[in-house]
């Protein structure tokens, strides 16, 4: 055992973290701070850091300004059906991979894999070419199909599907159980934490998206949450109030759903740092 | 054996629907893009063969070596930072006696997992010159306020702190799950050799983090050479071209001019690089192993 420094240096140490974390979390004091305040008093020097407006109109002005519920809605929509979707197709090609031999399963599974050595920009301007092509410009399908299956998620489930003991599938097919049969009743079950990792993962990804929501949708009826609060923030320069109070409905429910599902989430960080 | 070909039928039933996704929607993409890189195209006139035109043309223009360099001091200045933060936060959170880890944790990861697009809107309020957060801070030391992000100066530095600030929960959490793997039994012998805090640092955790580490560096070093978003946002690339990174110079090239020939053959440049670096990446990994 190490022992326990002195009570002077631990509160020291303690100090350090609690001033980096408020520093780490200012921007969003600072954002929300903002969303409270009157317009004129985000323009005063010195600037006020306490909130002075105890009403929610900034939000009233967000969302009349822009279309946030429409975005939000849309955004909901889109990440859930990825998530859905990456569960269902990454979970049977994890599943198929990890219990049967046969020939060029290895060939595939680097295939798979591989996408990971691809970043999204390089392929950004064929892939817009692609949906284009299929008339799927300005739809949800544009931000659906290309994700639907992920490297990562048929990487964490494999690992996961290979720690389950074959001896408990032979005993179901000896019953005269079919394979899907397995996968759906013996497999799934036991694998919910790493089905909520990946859950975690696709639905965090989608929700964050930038890129290709603003190559491929013009419309902004049609647009998704990020892309929507950036393009309203330059739409209005100097609304800082309404700014705030729009990145505060953005971020928040992002943050209190982080707090609930953190375990879950770093272990799937470290299973990348670990098993790489 | 009828049981051995159904299951390979089935199989492959599980693997189609997941492996379609990925060839037409990524290494279809991926071939079709090296293949354009040596047309020339609009869009609305038809395809032209030009060979290597597109390569020679990039690779002869001060943009595209502008655009490069400014990629790599975004790099040089964001790795570095974000890993020795990191790394000290790691070593303060894996001490035994420490309470409310979790809360912590969970508090240095919040601008992880938060969109860089929203979080660039909030940092360019924090930039603001003259009512903005950061200015009012520097004031209260005497410090004159700069233009962040309308000074070629400061415009860089202004988007390096953000990417610093956005990764310094992740090199925690990764650092923290390498320091825990180190056997504790090293750091008792140590202590009965007499040796220094710092001493036992050099020569038990630094070493042994240092395959960690590697992985760190180049997973950030990809990261940060793809930066987009944050100039999307905050900078578009100005003032006059200050920070006009590559992956934004790409799409600039792409969606504002059309140029998908000559867009295209810096996506595969960018690409061949990044592969390089993402090799590296495997083999370190697979090394990583080694060590557990």
């Amino acid at each position: 055992m190490t022992k326990k420094p002195h009570l002077t240096k631990r509160i020291i140490i303690y100090l350090i973290l609690v001033a980096v974390m408020i520093m780490i979390n200012l921007p969003f004091l600072w954002m929300v701070v903002t969303s409270f305040k009157t317009e004129k008093e985000v323009f005063t020097w010195p600037i006020k850091f306490y909130p002075t407006l105890f009403s929610f109109e900034n939000y009233e002005g967000a969302f009349s300004l822009m279309p946030l519920t429409r975005l939000l809605l849309n955004t909901l929509f889109i990440a859930g059906s990825v998530t859905v979707l990456q569960l269902i197709l990454n979970s049977l090609a994890a599943y198929g991979l990890s219990r049967f031999k046969f020939k060029g399963r290895d060939v595939i599974f680097i295939i798979l894999i591989g996408t990971l050595m691809i970043p999204r920009e390089v392929i950004i301007i064929p892939l817009y070419i692609i949906i284009n092509n299929m008339g799927l410009v300005d739809t949800f399908q544009s931000q659906i199909f290309p994700f639907a299956s992920s490297a990562f998620g048929i990487f964490l489930l494999r690992q996961f599907f290979l720690g389950i003991p074959d001896e408990l599938e032979d005993a179901a097919l000896m019953d005269g159980a079919s394979r899907l049969q397995i996968f759906w009743k013996i497999i799934l079950p036991l694998s919910l934490p790493a089905l909520w990792t990946t859950a975690i993962f696709s639905f965090l990804a989608s929700w964050n998206s930038y890129l290709w929501p603003l190559v491929a949708i013009n419309d902004s009826n049609k647009q998704m949450i990020q892309v929507g609060l950036s393009q309203f923030s330059s739409d209005w320069m100097t609304q800082w109030t309404w700014k705030m109070a729009a990145t505060t409905i953005a971020v928040v429910p992002i943050i209190i759903f982080f707090f609930f599902i953190q375990k879950q989430y770093v272990e799937g960080i470290r299973g990348i740092g670990i098993k790489g | 054996m009828k049981r051995k070909g159904k299951d390979t039928l089935f199989a492959w039933f599980t693997i189609l629907p997941a492996l379609s996704i990925q060839v037409v929607f990524i290494y279809a993409p991926l071939i079709w893009a090296i293949f354009i890189s040596f047309f020339r195209w609009n869009m609305i006139r038809p395809m032209r063969f030009v060979g290597l035109a597109n390569y020679e043309r990039m690779f002869s223009k001060a943009e595209f070596w502008d655009s490069l360099r400014i990629t790599f001091v975004y790099v040089l200045g964001t790795v570095p930072t974000s890993i020795f933060i990191g790394l000290g936060l790691a070593l303060l959170m894996n001490m035994e006696w420490l309470k409310l880890k979790g809360f912590f944790r969970t508090a240095f990861y919040i601008p992880v997992i938060t969109a860089m697009a929203a979080a660039a809107v909030i940092w360019s309020w924090i930039f603001e010159p003259s009512y903005g957060f950061l200015n009012w801070f520097l004031s209260l030391f005497g410090i004159e306020g700069v233009g962040w992000l309308s000074d070629p100066d400061y415009s860089l530095p202004a988007l390096m702190i953000v990417g610093v600030w956005k990764r310094i929960g992740y090199n925690m959490v990764l650092f923290l799950a390498g320091l825990q793997v180190i056997p504790k039994s090293l750091y008792e012998v140590a202590d009965i050799d007499g040796a220094s805090k710092f001493s036992k640092f050099w020569n038990i955790t630094w070493p042994l983090l240092s395959p960690t580490t590697l992985f760190v560096v180049i997973l950030q070093f990809i990261a940060s050479f793809r930066v987009f978003v944050s100039v999307s946002v905050m900078t578009q690339g100005g003032p006059s071209k200050s920070t006009r990174v590559i992956t934004y110079y790409l799409y600039q090239q792409a969606f504002e001019n059309m140029k998908f020939g000559y867009s295209s053959a810096i996506a595969v440049f960018m690409f061949a690089l990044m592969l390089i670096f993402t090799i590296l990446q495997f083999k370190i990994s697979k090394r990583r192993t080694f060590y557990k």
